[in-house]
């Protein structure tokens, strides 16, 4: 009996799996091949002939199509707004967690409230702040203006209340102020919290399309998605490009992934249930 | 309880009025303020003038720009009710999928066996490949002309000429198919960890009740997803209504604006076309919405959880 | 990014300054002759580029264009002649889709991080002077010596917003018919077909000889551009002459249309053609003729494969075909720094100089004493040239190209697709459009 449900279940698994790998493969392939080659049928699982142009033509500096930029940036954008969520969040929560003070219902209703906010109410004014401000074709409009989110807060808020309150008590009574007990003895008790957080904010920045599409214009600025999409509109018909560019944009993402799988796998996991 | 009578006891011992606090919550204030508040108001503002970002005049037009959106014939009514429509077309066919798929995925997962970490990374790898790469791939696995997947049709006999992103209905069946293929792995992964924390005693008692398959699955695993269903409907349905990349990037909205999400049709009329007054009220009547729905599957959720309970 | 700061600057700023205004003014007055006088000769390459110098400190230029198709690498190769040529300039070309450069412009400029110079379609330069982007070219157009007489009248009246000139054009381009010559060949057609009749007789001779789909109807672009096209071959317009009205409904307008579903209802073309697939299909062999622009003959060129070019057939009553014409511009970010604007000045007069060289990319220069002094002469579009009479241009109106966008072309998609009666189709659009339009004009004209 076991061994056929492990069989079955293998099977389902196999098939599932065939079908998010062969796509990828087919993706490689196809980066291996000529322009007519990439759009001929029937399609093909060897290239042939095979080629570097594609790549050639996207490495290639003077064509503007610069693909390993693109992960860079978003790289960048995505930690620094990564680090800037889990300081942020982590300095609001501790208050609304530990400590009393005039406001505090006021404030923790603000937090509702930003909860409810549907992003899309604040694309348009947004572009008309983040130009006055002259952030517009920079990295920086990327990384700040969602900085501020309500889920944070209440994750590194949960995370606080279950630090035991004796381990504060001490060391108020040794004489610590609130910033030393914050960053000596809460912070450092919650770095599974502040783990999980950090890796949902880089995330949903590293998978943010609409916005860098519209407040990035130079090429060598873009983040990913949005240089892709440039690419893609430039290039609508040569696949061959295109999937050597999407390759470009896979390779270091996987290998990363190949390696923080776990971490990112559980992280996710964890806001779930946490959440 | 002790723990208030230790913070008391804390609070007491302050004189001065306490700005602790304050100096924490300084940065998150200062965003909220700068990248929330403000733009909210600002956003309500541009929506009462025909404002067009580029060009220096903006009159005042009142409540113009919602009398627009909702006269039959202007210049903003179709477009933006389409609009809408598509986002619930594509709302209602996904959300069911993206909920019910991952977690068959999850269940036939919930179980210590080999390579299982390694299924679990394939199926979420697509996840962190992001959206851009995503749909460049399927727009061309998609291709009606010269595309893998009218190539695997044919080699099974199946109609193999069908325009799936440039024919209706086809093209829904693309993006949702495109949507769950990209989404199964995040899903089944919050799934799999809301399963695991579902206590093994549970499953064996109910077999020792005599239950099979079925009712164990209805009187142990969906209570035990009870407390994060409502986060992962709430989370699909809010993702759903708010698509545009996959739109965007595979079917250009197309055809014609036939997939051209609430999102897509703002953004174009905003931030492509300058119309920001019209943008703004758009965005305003989605809010509406979306915050409706959120309510509805917020309080319908809940309160089967306390009846349950 | 391309900052420059100091008193050296202001002060070479100031040298140029000079400079210009001593070209400007001696620009002006041998101009103003040649502006009277009827059909004199511009002045020669040579002494343009001795009159236009740029004697500032080393400068960077961005440059904005819409080059994705087969015009593409050859932009690239004239911008590389250009920086190489001139030691203290350098141009930092940026191709985007054109598409995506109209909608980012302004904002990209408004910000101080667009172009400095650029070039547009000449139905674009009405809504970008009108949102104060682009700025008067006046004393170019003096010292290039361009004249009306150089030019095709709507081209030239284009360039003309608010009493200025806005636009230096460049090229003029039109839809192309192309043919496969080795299909051709094998269903025996002889000579490249003129009129409906010819073309369809054409078609059914393809298929005989076994090519099943022989011409493919995109829903897509550039499928709107065959309906302007044929609108004006049946006789009538889709745009009002001064482009103050839509009439997209017209019986010429629905005739357009309806020819075109007529291809996929014959079984010339399968159903539901993506843009620009049909292009890829020509270039695969797996169609026999394609209607595009001419910019794609140098990719097609490169492709190696055996084609032709042609003008479109007369399918209506009277000669017809879409074009449009590339304009140089500087934008008022570049306007603000007399370096920039001296710098780019230079740029535009070389490529307007070099609008000969242009022809090398499949297109047609502008300029009619260029086109017909043989630079044309064995290249493929030349037969294209030829029919420049037929040229029509859309009107210049700000924002015209938007309205065309989000009414004409869906409208022209679901006719094609089937997926709505065409009539209907383009009544709706055209009320749709005519709306826009009324909406524009308070915005922007009032």
């Amino acid at each position: 009996m076991k061994l056929t449900k492990s069989s079955l279940r293998y099977s389902l698994l196999i098939a599932l799996a065939l079908i998010y790998i062969s796509p990828i493969i087919f993706m490689l392939v196809t980066s291996f091949k000529t322009q007519s080659g990439a759009t001929s049928y029937p399609p093909t699982w060897i290239p042939d002939p095979f080629t570097t142009q594609a790549y050639e033509t996207i490495l290639n500096p003077a064509n503007d199509t610069p693909v390993f930029r693109w992960f860079l940036n978003s790289m960048f954008a995505a930690t620094m707004h990564a680090l800037l969520v889990v300081a942020i969040a982590s300095l609001a929560a501790y208050p609304l967690a530990r400590l009393k003070f005039k406001g505090k219902k006021l404030i923790q209703g603000l937090v509702v409230i930003t909860l409810l906010v549907p992003p899309v109410i604040l694309i348009i004014p947004s572009f008309n702040i983040v130009n006055d401000l002259g952030w517009l074709n920079n990295l920086i409009a990327i990384i700040v203006p969602t900085a501020a989110g309500a889920f944070g807060v209440f994750l590194m808020r949960q995370f606080f209340l279950s630090i035991p309150l004796e381990l504060e008590e001490a060391a108020r009574i040794d004489g610590a102020n609130r910033w030393q007990i914050f960053t000596k003895i809460v912070l450092p008790l919650s770095k599974p919290g502040m783990a999980t957080l950090g890796l949902l904010a880089f995330l949903s920045n590293w998978n943010d399309f609409l916005w860098p599409l519209f407040v990035l214009f130079d090429n060598s600025l873009k983040t990913l998605p949005a240089g892709l999409a440039n690419l893609q509109g430039s290039n609508a018909v040569r696949y061959d490009l295109l999937m050597a560019g999407a390759v470009v944009a896979s390779v270091p993402v996987l290998i990363l992934f190949f390696f923080l799988q776990r971490f990112v796998v559980e992280g996710v996991a964890r806001s779930g249930v946490k959440g | 309880m002790i723990e208030t009578a230790t913070q008391s006891s804390l609070a007491r011992k302050k004189k001065k009025p306490d700005i602790v606090p304050w100096i924490f919550l300084a940065p998150y204030l200062a965003l909220f303020s700068v990248f929330i508040a403000y733009p909210i108001g600002l956003g309500a503002w541009i929506s009462l003038h025909a404002w067009d970002f580029t060009l220096p005049r903006r009159p005042f037009v009142g409540l113009g720009n919602y009398e627009k959106l909702f006269t039959p014939g202007s210049t903003t009514f179709e477009p933006f009710w389409q609009s809408m429509v598509n986002t619930g077309i594509f709302t209602i066919a996904s959300t069911p999928l993206l909920l019910a798929i991952p977690l068959l995925v999850a269940m036939v997962m919930n179980q210590n066996f080999k390579g299982r970490n390694l299924f679990r990374a394939i199926y979420f790898a697509p996840y962190v490949l992001g959206v851009a790469v995503i749909t460049i791939l399927w727009r061309y696995l998609l291709d009606n002309n010269f595309g893998l997947m009218n190539y695997l049709l044919d080699l099974v006999g199946l109609p193999s000429d069908t325009a799936w992103l440039t024919s209706l209905p086809a093209v829904w069946v693309s993006l949702v198919g495109v949507t769950v293929w990209w989404t199964l792995g995040f899903n089944s992964v919050i799934y799999l960890a809301a399963l695991q924390d579902i206590p093994k005693e549970l499953y064996e008692a109910a077999t020792v009740d005599g239950a099979n398959g079925m009712q164990k699955f209805r009187h142990v695993t969906m209570p035990g997803l009870k407390p994060i269903f409502a986060y992962i409907t709430l989370l699909t349905l809010i993702a759903s209504a708010n698509m545009f990349g996959q739109s965007y990037l595979m079917t250009q909205g197309g055809p014609g604006t036939a997939t051209r999400t609430a999102i897509y049709q703002i953004t174009e009329t905003g931030l492509r076309n300058f119309k920001m007054g019209d943008a703004s009220a758009m965005s305003f009547v989605l809010t509406f919405f979306l915050l409706l729905l959120s309510t509805v599957v917020f309080f319908g959720l809940r309160e089967k959880k306390d009846a349950k309970s | 990014m391309r900052q420059q700061e100091g008193a050296k600057k202001k002060f070479t700023g100031l040298l140029a300054l000079t400079a210009i205004s001593a070209v400007a003014l001696a620009g002006c007055t041998s101009g103003t002759d040649s502006e009277e006088s009827a059909g004199t000769q511009s002045p020669t390459a040579e002494a343009v580029a001795i009159v236009l110098e740029y004697t500032g400190p080393a400068i960077e230029l961005s440059y904005w264009n819409g080059f994705t198709g087969g015009d593409g690498p050859f932009m690239q190769s004239m911008v590389e002649e250009f920086n190489a040529s001139h030691d203290n300039i350098t141009i930092v070309n940026n191709t985007l889709p054109w598409g995506d450069m109209y909608s980012t412009l302004p904002t990209a400029v408004g910000a101080g991080e667009g172009p400095d110079v650029g070039a547009m379609h000449m139905d674009q330069l009405p809504t970008f002077a009108a949102r104060g982007l682009i700025v008067p070219l006046d004393d170019l157009v003096v010292t290039l010596g361009l004249t009306s007489d150089d030019f095709t009248p709507e081209v030239w009246d284009a360039t003309l917003y608010d009493a200025a000139r806005v636009g230096i054009p460049l090229d003029v381009h039109s839809l192309a018919m192309y043919y496969n010559t080795e299909h051709f060949e094998k269903a025996g057609i002889t000579a490249v077909p003129t009129n409906g009749a010819e073309f369809e007789a054409a078609l059914i001779a393809l298929q005989a000889a076994g090519y099943q789909n022989p011409f493919w109807m995109p829903n897509r672009w550039p499928s709107h551009l065959m309906t302007l096209s044929l609108t004006w071959q049946f006789g009538g317009s889709a745009w009002g002459a001064d482009g103050s009205s839509a009439d997209f409904a017209s019986e010429a307008g629905v005739k357009a249309l309806e020819w075109q579903r007529s291809i996929i209802d014959k079984g010339f073309s399968p159903n539901d053609v993506a843009g620009d697939s049909q292009y890829i299909a020509f270039k695969n062999g797996e169609n026999s003729i394609t209607w595009d622009g001419i910019w794609q003959i140098n990719d097609l060129q490169g492709s190696e494969m055996p084609f032709g070019v042609a003008a479109i057939p007369m399918i209506g009553t009277e000669p017809g075909v879409w074009a449009n014409a590339h304009n140089f511009f500087m934008t008022t970010q570049a306007a603000k720094d007399a370096n920039k604007a001296q710098a780019s000045k230079v740029f535009i007069a070389w490529m307007s100089e070099k609008s000969g060289d242009w022809a090398g990319s499949g297109m047609i220069p502008a300029r009619d004493s260029v086109r017909t002094s043989g630079v044309l002469d064995g290249l493929p579009q030349g037969p294209v040239a030829d029919q420049i009479s037929a040229m029509r241009f859309l009107p210049a109106v700000p924002g015209i190209g938007g309205v065309q966008g989000a009414t004409f072309e869906v409208a022209v998609s679901n006719g094609i697709l089937g997926l709505e009666d065409i009539a209907t189709a383009l009544k709706a659009a055209q009320d749709q459009a005519n709306a826009l339009l009324e909406e524009n004009r308070v915005q922007f004209g009032g």
